[in-house]
């Protein structure tokens, strides 16, 4: 009996095995953005949304091009990128080089530790005025938020991966009595490249929300100086323009250390 | 060169590790150390090594080494470490560029090993498109470069699987028939030990002291898969070890 | 037409009520009402109003609600957080007008060539370098909270007049003028009196001009509220403004004119007190408070004159639209106008 009830129910072995398996679908976010813009486009052309709550996209483009066509747009762009660049080179260069140290020393580590978890969790913004009075109005203390924005986490994320470096390698270096220098140099630092280059995706994050901060004080010229001026003037087309170079900004900082990883790490499994 | 170990002991903190160990490492010879887990094996060989020290007791070494030798006491490792930045080419380089070997006398050296581990085809590849047993012969190719007077290899095949173990242990024996060296190889596989042993050190559970050391006058080469000699020397090593693997086991871990 | 009628009746009694101060029953018995204001003396109609009870016998349950700076006051007013201010007309404001969502409807302040105004001031370095008076600010730099505010008018002004060019530095807040000029970081600024006079005190500070001298008649500060509550509400804007100006008309006669004599002052700084520089003991309040005396507008006139010429210099400056209006900003029915 069993055997003939057997029988007649042969069938597939249900499938449970499905989901939870991300795959890349590059259109699906360029798509949100598109329908999200047609959708603000619709509402204020409609009259559904006030011109107090949201600018038209079409007039935020407008006023883009406007911008780039008065030259305007490289001037405010130009200034802004060599705040960034030197602000985020000085804060990131010290932060690897002190969280190594961290990662290294005993007395640095026992030293700066406690320091760098003081020093964290400051808004830097609130110590705007005070790098004004050390570092002069103009591009001194904006260099100074940048690059004190970026030192903190920096310096985290660096000797975190310092900590992570396989103490295995370090021990197969002692025992082929490498000098501690080249323990550093070509075991430790190359190990705690991926955790140093995921700390500085952060990092540059921080230091654009900085820029617009620094920015604040001073500044006649600059993505940042152009949002702040936009908002004091409550012009909204202003205000997302400069909020739209900030975002493409992020993307393209980040998409930079994207391909900064493929180079450098094409030797992760 | 020889390696002489007298009364050596060790604990870590609390804990005794190791207790009253003695023993000579002859030039040119094979020393095997078994004994169940957590018995102080490793712990013994970094002590041989200088990468520890020992609480009590001395570690000599007897005889100065050849003077080509670039680093007297070679580790050879259980995971390998290889930097998985660099080829195959660059790990090994990577232990010839401190001595300021660089250029052509550096590729030289590199071929030269390389061939011996049979791995000149790989020269450029990366650790991670290696299998378990060609990252281990590399490791064993970087050991070879600099030339050592002792190597110390700590479980060296324990992360593969049975078939390459078997290729990597013919390996050994090929290249230590060809050109005699000196080798302390901790293991807590036994075929292994009766295999590339000439003495095989067998240690209680910890803390770790000397059951007994047995000799095998078989040359390497002569012993083989399935040899009765073998066979026996095996069961005798297991019989030795069986109550203290077992009591080991049942042990709590606190380390 | 009879809408307009009516609006225009409605205007007429409102204006009336709030020139001859309210005697009758208010039209808007009890309503709670928010009013934004800053810490400053020239705010002090509001807090007469409120303390004397002006607002109240306007029909008036008036709650205060202050702000650390008059930007996001705006922003309260065209959210409908808060429905009447005291301001000056910069840039964001008559963008927010521009876009439908507040309306000036009365004046607050205003420079007038006889009383003490607000004032320009350079840095000690720059003083000692012999930047002695405006027209010798060539090339120098100068303070701005941001683009469009009223400073930049005064700094602009003063650069047009002289017919000079200086680099305005914008640095957000009040405060951090004040240090970047303390400190020489900047050259020049300017501010109303009881903060200028103290600083010029301390040494590191000069006065060197007058605003009045530069724009006469400057229409400083203005009363605002939403665009709703000026076309809709039109009532209870008639009795804010009648409480207001009873507010300003006490404040005028004891600290300008001094009917009530010195009793009359104290006791109106401790009115004023209560409000600003609460965090200062009395004796040093009193200083400031009176320092910071300026003559308000009286029923809340406006100078609309004045308005269009700032107004005109936002545009030419391309901080606001080109094709925006007076009306669009003021809504004069409500006072008398000037100018």
């Amino acid at each position: 009996m069993s055997e003939t009830s057997n029988a007649a129910e042969i069938r597939h072995v249900p499938f449970r095995g499905g989901g939870f398996a991300p795959s890349p679908r590059r259109w699906v976010g360029f798509a949100v953005f598109v329908v999200l813009i047609a959708l603000a486009e619709i509402g204020t052309q409609t009259g559904f949304i006030t011109p107090l709550t949201l600018p038209k996209p079409s007039d935020v483009l407008k006023t883009f091009g406007e911008l780039y066509s008065s030259g305007l747009l490289w001037k405010h762009l130009s200034v802004s990128l060599s705040r960034l660049v030197v602000g985020a080179a000085l804060g990131a260069s010290a932060g690897i080089a002190v969280g190594v140290m961290i990662g290294l020393f005993s007395y640095v580590r026992a030293g700066l530790l406690p320091l760098v978890a003081a020093l964290f969790p400051i808004p830097k913004i609130a110590l705007l005025p005070l790098f004004v009075i050390w570092f002069g109005i103009d591009e001194g203390s904006k260099y100074a938020l940048i690059a004190f924005g970026t030192f903190t986490p920096t310096v985290v994320a660096t000797y975190g991966a310092v900590d992570n470096v396989d103490r295995n390698l370090i021990r197969m270096g002692q025992s082929f009595n490498l000098s501690w220098m080249s323990i550093v140099r070509k075991i430790v630092l190359p190990g705690a490249m991926p955790g140093i280059l995921s700390g500085l995706r952060i990092s540059l994050a921080i230091a654009i929300i900085l820029l617009v901060a620094a920015e604040m004080l001073g500044a006649e010229y600059g993505i940042g100086a152009y949002i702040l001026e936009a908002g004091s003037l409550y012009d909204l087309e202003r205000l997302f323009v400069g909020v739209a170079i900030l975002s493409i900004l992020g993307v393209t900082l980040s998409a930079c250390i994207g391909m900064i990883e493929r180079r450098l790490l094409r030797w992760r499994v | 060169m020889d390696i002489r170990l007298s009364a050596v002991s060790h604990h870590y903190d609390q804990t005794e590790v190791l207790r009253d160990i003695s023993l000579e490492i002859p030039s040119g010879k094979i020393v095997c150390i078994v004994g169940p887990s957590g018995c102080g094996k490793s712990t013994l060989l970094r002590l041989i090594g200088g990468l520890e020290q020992p609480s009590a007791g001395e570690i000599l070494q007897i005889g100065s080494p050849p003077a080509d030798c670039l680093n007297p006491l070679t580790y050879i490792f259980q995971d390998f470490a290889l930097l998985p930045w660099r080829t195959v080419r660059g790990n090994i380089s990577l232990v010839l560029e401190d001595h300021g070997i660089h250029g052509q006398a550096a590729g030289d050296i590199i071929n030269d090993v390389l061939a011996r581990t049979k791995l000149s085809d790989f020269a450029d590849a990366l650790p991670k498109q290696l299998s378990g047993g060609m990252k281990q012969r590399v490791a064993i190719a970087r050991a070879l470069a600099v030339n050592p007077a002792v190597m110390l290899m700590d479980e060296p095949l324990s992360a593969l699987d049975s078939q390459t173990r078997e290729l990597l242990m013919d390996d050994l024996v090929n290249l230590w028939s060809r050109t005699p060296f000196t080798a302390v190889y901790v293991t807590h596989n036994l075929a292994e030990a009766v295999r590339l042993g000439h003495s095989i050190m067998v240690m209680s559970r910890r803390p770790g002291e000397i059951r007994e050391i047995v000799h095998l006058d078989t040359p390497l080469h002569q012993r083989g898969l399935g040899d009765a000699e073998m066979e026996e020397k095996q069961k005798y090593l297991w019989h030795l070890m069986r109550e203290e693997a077992r009591a080991a086991d049942a042990e709590l871990v606190h380390v | 037409m009879i809408s307009l009628n009516r609006r225009k009746a409605l205007a007429l009694l409102g204006g009336t009520v709030a020139a001859a101060g309210l005697s009758t029953p208010a039209l808007s018995q009890g309503r709670k009402i928010t009013v934004g204001a800053l810490r400053f003396t020239s705010h002090s109609a509001s807090f007469i109003a409120l303390q004397r009870g002006y607002f109240k016998e306007a029909g008036l349950d008036v709650e205060l609600k202050f702000f650390q700076a008059a930007t996001p006051m705006a922003v309260a007013i065209a959210s409908g957080d808060v429905d009447y201010a005291v301001t000056a007309m910069s840039g964001g404001l008559v963008s927010l007008a521009d876009k439908g969502a507040i309306k000036i409807i009365g004046g607050a302040l205003s420079e007038e060539a006889d009383i003490d105004g607000q004032k320009y001031l350079v840095s000690d370095a720059a003083f000692q370098a012999g930047v002695t008076s405006p027209a010798m600010l060539d090339g120098k730099s100068y303070g701005i909270t941001s683009a469009g505010s009223s400073f930049h008018y005064m700094g602009s002004k003063l650069a047009q007049k002289e017919g000079i060019s200086m680099s305005f530095k914008p640095l957000q807040k009040v405060g951090a003028i004040i240090g970047a000029l303390k400190s020489g970081q900047i050259d020049a600024w300017s501010i109303v009196p009881h903060i200028a006079k103290p600083l010029a005190g301390s040494g590191k500070v000069h006065i060197i001009g007058n605003v009045s001298d530069v724009i006469p008649d400057y229409q400083v500060t203005t009363v605002f509220t939403s665009a709703k509550n000026a076309a809709d509400e039109r009532g209870m804007t008639g009795d804010f403004l009648a409480g207001f100006s009873k507010g300003v008309a006490d404040y005028n006669a004891t600290m300008i004119d001094r009917a009530h004599g010195d009793d009359g002052v104290n006791e109106m700084v401790d009115l004023i007190h209560k409000y600003v520089y609460a965090d200062r003991p009395r004796e040093k309040a009193a200083k400031s408070i009176i320092n910071g005396t300026m003559r308000l507008n009286d029923g809340a006139a406006l100078n609309t004159a004045s308005l269009q010429d700032q107004l005109s210099w936002f545009q030419s400056e391309d901080l606001v639209g080109a094709d925006i209006t007076l009306d669009t900003v003021v809504d004069s029915s409500y006072v008398k106008t000037l100018g």
